[in-house]
């Protein structure tokens, strides 16, 4: 589960989650900072509640700045790999820019998340690059790809999130071209309405309106995303990804139950796709 | 003639030139300086206003830095390598996505710029090697021969130093030192000393070596932290410096897998931690 699906303190996201039985928690800065008790008391919860962190969220609109934004962003950067250290976390998300102040050429985007891979290096971080789908330059996920394979690091893979994939209509297909080593971690949502035509909707709907994978209209989407992930080798993570203003104001047993239901969902996929019949040929 | 070929890769793009100078913080100083004393090492100068030593042994120079040092066991804290140019180097490491070196960390007064290696430990980088020495700021020399140089006992010389990783990081590492400062991969099976495992790394400069090394197979219940867990000591004639070294009263391991050969030896453990290697080397330091 990801601390952005629930409302109220750190302290009882943790719980919930945990008695839900989950293992594992996606973290994101601002349960850190805004603790009250300041970010060494949030940091011990975290490392108290049992949970394995699955990543730290999230980097924005790192790549393709220069000069002093670029320095500056350089400082956010190690501030979040700092945090993302001091939580045990092995992976920090970052996500493609959205700033019209980024380049958009390629070999700038590698050169940064070189950079980016470089500092997260003596940390055991990896970063996990992924395309939002309103990014400037970068909004599928083959873009993300072609600059991680490009930039070649080993600590530098890409984040797949299927609101994204969906809401772009990527081809999926395009899934089977990607190392499923450089795969860092698979974000699942989904959302109740049929298109997100214009980036307004698509920002719109990613955050505040998506919902717990095989909740919304594009169950066979995200069944099929993660279906063909699986079948490329991808053995990593699966984190929800959902950002939902309602779930944001129901009892957090409720949505943690919600999430539950969401994964025998997906348990329910993941042990068809040994059926010969699932296979591809 | 290609592109590729007019304008190559700067294979060597700090100009690294080999180890100026390898630092251990502890603070044991004298039992480990004893210590320092039997492998051969002599204590040339202090200095002038913290509890740092300088030793040496040939071309070797070697820092124990006991400044506020909370930890007994003696623990390599960092390697100074010599550059073409410290500001250059310093500069083209951050840009590429070094850490910079914490102010006030070095055991220089002087200032030498570094970055952040493995774990606790620093990469610093010296230009001022051949005329003028770094520790004629920093240091009082004992008989105020400002370049004294003991002779190596029986040819040691740097040889490399071997870095403890986690589990699959070795691929990271690998970036790390060959983006930074064009360090090259030996080929798997090519390995030096008496520990065969891990990775060799070779300098640019063809001077000294880094060996990686990820904790064994079955060492799941051993505690295991990145870091500088060894120096290696090159030797032209290995048995000839055991012999040496043993008259001295420092004792090598001696069992199973690990024994002192023709290609290394390794030292037992002393001071709850320290060990040094020897290997066999021929390098010109």
């Amino acid at each position: 589960m990801d601390t952005i699906t629930l409302a109220g303190p750190l302290e009882a996201k943790l719980k919930a989650v945990r008695e839900a039985g989950f293992t594992q928690i996606m973290l994101n800065a601002t349960d850190i900072v805004g603790h009250p008790d300041g970010e060494a008391a949030a940091v011990a919860a975290v490392r108290a509640s049992g949970l394995r962190v699955t990543g730290f969220q999230v980097l924005r609109d790192f790549e393709g700045l220069s000069g002093t934004l670029h320095a500056y962003k350089v400082d956010v950067a190690k501030a979040m790999l700092d945090m993302c250290h001091a939580l045990g976390s092995t992976v920090l998300l970052a996500c493609s820019s959205v700033s019209p102040h980024a380049s958009g050429k390629s070999e700038e985007l590698v050169k940064d998340l070189r950079k980016l891979a470089m500092l997260a290096v003596p940390l055991n971080i990896r970063v996990a690059y992924e395309a939002l789908s309103w990014g400037r330059h970068v909004n599928e996920f083959p873009q993300s790809w072609d600059i991680v394979a490009e930039a070649d690091r080993s600590n530098l893979g890409l984040c797949i999130d299927s609101y994204h994939v969906i809401a772009n209509q990527t081809d999926l297909e395009l899934l089977e071209d990607i190392d499923p080593r450089k795969i860092f971690l698979v974000q699942l949502s989904d959302f109740l309405w049929q298109e997100v035509r214009s980036k307004e909707e698509r920002i719109e709907t990613a955050r505040h309106s998506r919902v717990f994978p095989g909740e919304g209209v594009h169950s066979d989407k995200v069944a099929e995303i993660t279906r063909k992930l699986d079948e490329t080798g991808y053995r990593g993570d699966y984190s929800f990804e959902v950002f939902n203003d309602d779930y944001r104001q129901l009892p957090l047993p409720m949505v943690c139950e919600r999430a539950r239901r969401s994964v025998g969902w997906i348990t329910g996929l993941v042990s068809r796709r040994s059926l010969p019949a699932r296979r591809r040929a | 003639m290609t592109a590729a070929e007019r304008n190559p890769e700067p294979r060597n793009p700090l100009g690294i030139d080999g180890i100026e100078f390898i630092e251990y913080t502890t603070s044991q100083a004298q039992a480990f300086g004893a210590l320092l004393q039997k492998m051969g090492f002599a204590a040339v100068a202090r200095h002038r206003s913290r509890e740092v030593m300088l030793y040496r042994q040939g071309s070797m120079n070697l820092i124990v830095n006991s400044h506020g040092a909370a930890d007994p066991v003696p623990t390599v804290n960092a390697i100074a390598l010599r550059v073409r140019d410290a500001a250059f180097a310093h500069q083209h490491s951050i840009d590429l996505g070094a850490w910079d070196m914490p102010t006030r960390a070095s055991a220089m007064e002087l200032h030498i710029p570094g970055i952040h290696g493995v774990g606790d430990s620093l990469l610093y980088f010296v230009d001022r090697y051949a005329d003028f020495s770094i520790y004629d700021v920093d240091f009082i020399f004992e008989s105020n021969i400002k370049n004294a140089k003991p002779p190596a006992l029986a040819g040691l010389h740097w040889f490399g130093v071997v870095q403890a990783i986690l589990p699959d990081r070795t691929a990271d590492w690998l970036d790390f030192y060959e983006s930074l400062f064009g360090f090259e991969v030996l080929p798997r099976g090519q390995y030096f000393g008496v520990l065969p495992k891990g990775t060799l790394l070779e300098s640019p400069c063809h001077k000294f070596y880094l060996q990686l090394i990820e904790p064994p197979p079955g060492a799941e219940d051993v505690h295991w932290d990145e870091g500088l867990v060894r120096v290696g000591l090159g030797a032209p004639d290995v048995p000839k410096a055991v012999k040496t070294l043993q008259e001295r009263g420092i004792v090598f391991v001696d069992n199973g897998a690990v024994q002192p050969s023709d290609k290394g030896a390794l030292t037992q453990v002393y001071l709850g931690g320290v060990t040094f290697e020897l290997v066999v080397s021929h390098l010109k330091p």
